[in-house]
């Protein structure tokens, strides 16, 4: 891998997350001067909910939260069919908490979930953890045929530091030693899975237009270079944004977990950039009323903490009158009775297999509240009255292919290290005291 | 024809060999030949004769059970891009190769159908890249699904197109009909020099004046056309014209395939000026004024069937002579156009007439 002083340290460090290994851990390591204090190994200082990152994310001027910047999904499968036993366990807990002690939780730190899929907790019990719905991946609109997903584990590894997610990879592949400054444990995750895929990406402010200058299947100069996603608008608002809590599931075992679901999803930024205006992008991207009222500057930030909308109008009546509906204003149908939204987006982009990628990431109480918001946003039953099509000035669906679906279940904490279907007081206290 | 010669020459001078974006390496710009050529002056607000009309070439067809797929090639062209009432003109990329085109039919009763389609597009090497087409007008072809394509070189590409499930309401015998996915592959040969080898028609003085050319004729592909006004079924009420578009109100009563029970069903069936060419994706609403009695106003519902192709509809309680009828057009056929149709059917009136 190059590491000469030509590359910018940026795009450096965001290839190398890209590549991964230990060579472009290493290569980082010299590449990126900032120090990560080590993470605290009061055990019971962590909070029981894995997914609990809010409170350690900075935010921006309007207070809205930055997510952290670079990603690395690793898509596992157990070696074995059978069901784990406390050791397997005490192994895997045993590896997390290694990184865990390396980096501090933090945005600077490392954030890390681990979740389960329905054919994880198939080796226990035909009807899936217990005390909630955990259905296996199915095709969410009616032109859309994606691969399922079904490894046992995905872990989600999380920093605005490209080298904590890859020495976090490394370490928990067992490849380092010592890590930070850390003394690694002899525990690995490739003692008990096989690393089945790896996806990686990058979300924030001047990342996208740094990815579209390197590569040759997007268009240049498109991207604003403060851009934070690659269809060059922010997504995180906080009214678009349910708290944890509202995510979080409230009772049974798994109370502290959440469900999660990770689509992979194509992007058509040839279209979109080349073919489309700017007026066409926030009316598709935002609502029609946006972009007449011409409320969206650069990546939607003049907005502050709202995508405002509430002012778009109807979704049918927008469609009939205007002939274009916006995908912000479909999704804001699927919302509780409290006016929250369903599901906290944890979404990022990536171009790292030539193709622009949204690795659409959510977390939700339940895999069906995501079901809704994807059918809101589907907007089947404007096509069928209105000059909106199926996915021509429906919202943003002309641009993007669905590749794939996983559904997964992101128990609490205690839960992490492979978790029995129906865990009980007996259970829990073994894996803590084998932990 | 300046365009032509400059794509024979290139191909002359490289044969079969000749890649996408290989002009610019030659010295030739594909951006000012290709790009962006000039407009005719002066175009009217309707349908017009563009200053060329570029032949087409059939990939092939092929059928998923009900349904019919037709795909096409023809040089990569600049069209224009319609959200609501904004237009954007979509210019030629250095890097694009040709303009894809396709068509989907019912094969029974060989009607067009107006749903989304997208094309998978693999080359020799399996890398793969999706697009969805936009729906389209162009002089030659009428409605279609088109877009300008890069591919990487010449060689041979296999070619999904696929079409989900149709939303839009249908009469009978269509009723159960689209509700699934349905795809054709094709395999393709690209080779430059065959490609480009089409004819173009330079329309000289007629260029920028109102009217289109003729229809491409196949034998194998529908006419994505809607029946002339003596064909119609049940009463013509009004001939009307809005935004150059042509709208034929007509009217059906008693029991019939467009609507549960028994009574009055009035319907639009919108058309090009010259073609008789469907418009699909419109929005329209009727108002009828009785005197003594209220407005009322409803949507009409963008229906197919296969006799009337695409239109617009409603049933009604009762309509009788001596009712003004106005059918306002909400959103104009949001499809995208080729050079002869961008400035037609934009702003359009309503219509108002009296039945009698």
């Amino acid at each position: 891998m190059g590491s000469g002083p030509e590359i910018p340290r940026r795009e450096f460090l965001k290839s190398a997350v890209a590549i991964g290994g230990t060579a472009a851990f290493s290569a980082c390591l010299g590449r990126e001067e900032i120090s990560v204090p080590a993470g605290s190994t009061e055990w019971s200082s962590y909070p029981d909910r894995q997914h609990a990152w809010t409170d350690v994310l900075p935010r921006d001027d309007y207070g809205n939260t930055i997510p952290p910047r670079h990603r690395v999904l690793l898509f596992l499968n157990l070696d074995s069919a059978s069901v784990p036993d406390p050791s397997d366990r005490e192994t895997f807990e045993s590896a997390l908490r290694g990184v865990e002690a390396a980096y501090e939780r933090s945005a600077t730190g490392l954030l890390l979930t681990v979740s389960y899929s329905r054919s994880y907790f198939d080796r226990f019990d035909a009807d899936g953890p217990t005390g909630l719905e955990l259905p296996p991946p199915e095709p969410l609109a009616p032109f859309e045929d994606p691969q399922l997903d079904t490894p046992d584990a995905v872990i989600h590894l999380a920093s605005n530091t490209a080298q904590v997610v890859l020495g976090a990879e490394e370490a928990l592949k067992g490849e380092v030693g010592t890590l930070n400054g850390i003394e690694q444990p002899e525990a690995a995750i490739t003692d008990l899975f096989d690393i089945e895929r790896r996806r990686v990406g990058f979300v924030g402010e001047g990342l996208p237009a740094e990815n579209a200058r390197e590569s040759d299947t997007l268009p240049e100069d498109a991207i604003a270079e403060d851009a934070p996603m690659l269809m060059g608008f922010s997504s995180d608002f906080e009214s678009t944004q349910p708290t944890e809590d509202r995510v979080t599931i409230q009772s049974g075992p798994f109370a502290g977990g959440t469900t999660q679901h990770i689509s992979k999803l194509l992007l058509d930024l040839d279209q979109w950039y080349t073919q489309d205006d700017r007026w066409q992008r926030e009316a598709k991207m935002f609502c029609p009323h946006h972009a007449e009222a011409d409320l969206i500057e650069g990546a939607g930030d003049s907005l502050g903490a709202t995508s405002k909308v509430e002012e778009c109008g109807g979704t049918a009546e927008t469609a009939r009158e205007k002939g274009v509906v916006g995908h912000s204003q479909k999704a804001a149908q699927a919302r509780d009775e409290d006016d929250s939204p369903l599901i906290l987006r944890r979404d990022f982009n990536s171009t790292a297999e030539g193709v622009p990628t949204l690795h659409f990431l959510s977390l939700q109480r339940r895999i069906e509240d995501f079901v809704e918001t994807r059918e809101a946003m589907n907007g089947t039953d404007l096509a069928a009255d209105s000059p909106v099509g199926q996915r021509t000035n429906n919202g943003i669906l002309q641009y993007i292919r669905t590749e794939r679906r996983g559904n997964y279940l992101l128990p609490p904490r205690s839960l992490r290290a492979l978790p029995p279907a129906n865990p009980t007081a007996a259970t829990m206290e073994a894996t803590d005291a084998s932990a | 024809m300046r365009r032509r010669d400059l794509l024979a020459a290139g191909g002359a001078l490289v044969g079969g060999s000749l890649m996408a974006g290989c002009l610019e390496r030659l010295g030739f710009q594909t951006q000012s030949a290709w790009r962006d050529p000039p407009l005719v002056e002066d175009r009217p607000d309707g349908v017009y004769y563009p200053a060329l009309v570029e032949g087409m070439g059939l990939y092939g067809t092929s059928t998923d059970r009900d349904l019919g797929f037709a795909l096409f090639y023809s040089f990569p062209h600049r069209f224009w891009n319609l959200t609501g009432s904004r237009r954007t003109k979509v210019v030629v990329r250095p890097e694009d190769s040709l303009h894809l085109m396709a068509s989907v039919w019912d094969t029974a009763t060989e009607t067009v159908l107006p749903v989304d389609l997208s094309a998978e597009i693999t080359d020799e090497a399996g890398e793969t890249k999706t697009t969805n087409l936009w729906p389209m007008l162009s002089p030659n072809m009428g409605f279609h699904y088109g877009d300008n394509v890069a591919l990487p070189g010449a060689g041979d590409y296999e070619i999904t197109l696929e079409v989900g499930p149709l939303q839009t309401d249908r009469t009978e015998p269509f009723s159960g009909q689209f509700r699934d996915r349905r795809s054709a592959t094709m395999t393709v040969h690209f080779d430059p020099s065959e490609t480009y080898a089409l004819d173009i028609e330079r329309l000289g003085e007629q260029a920028g004046k109102r009217g289109t050319v003729e229809l491409m004729e196949l034998e194998q592909v529908p006419a994505p056309t809607v029946p002339p006004a003596s064909e119609l079924p049940g009463r013509l009420l009004h001939e009307g014209g809005s935004g150059d578009a042509k709208l034929l109100v007509g009217l059906v009563d008693g029991e019939s395939r467009f609507r549960e029970g028994s009574g009055p069903y009035l319907y639009v069936s919108p058309r090009t000026p010259y073609n008789r060419v469907m418009l699909p994706r419109m929005s329209l609403a009727a108002t009828i004024e009785r005197d003594g009695g209220p407005n009322t106003t409803t949507d009409l519902r963008a229906t197919i069937d296969p006799e009337l192709g695409v239109f617009y509809g409603v049933p009604l309680e009762a309509i009788v002579n001596g009712d003004t009828v106005s059918i306002e057009v909400q959103t104009p056929p949001q499809v995208s156009r080729h050079d002869g149709y961008e400035t037609a059917f934009l702003e359009m009136p309503p219509i108002e007439f009296t039945v009698g």
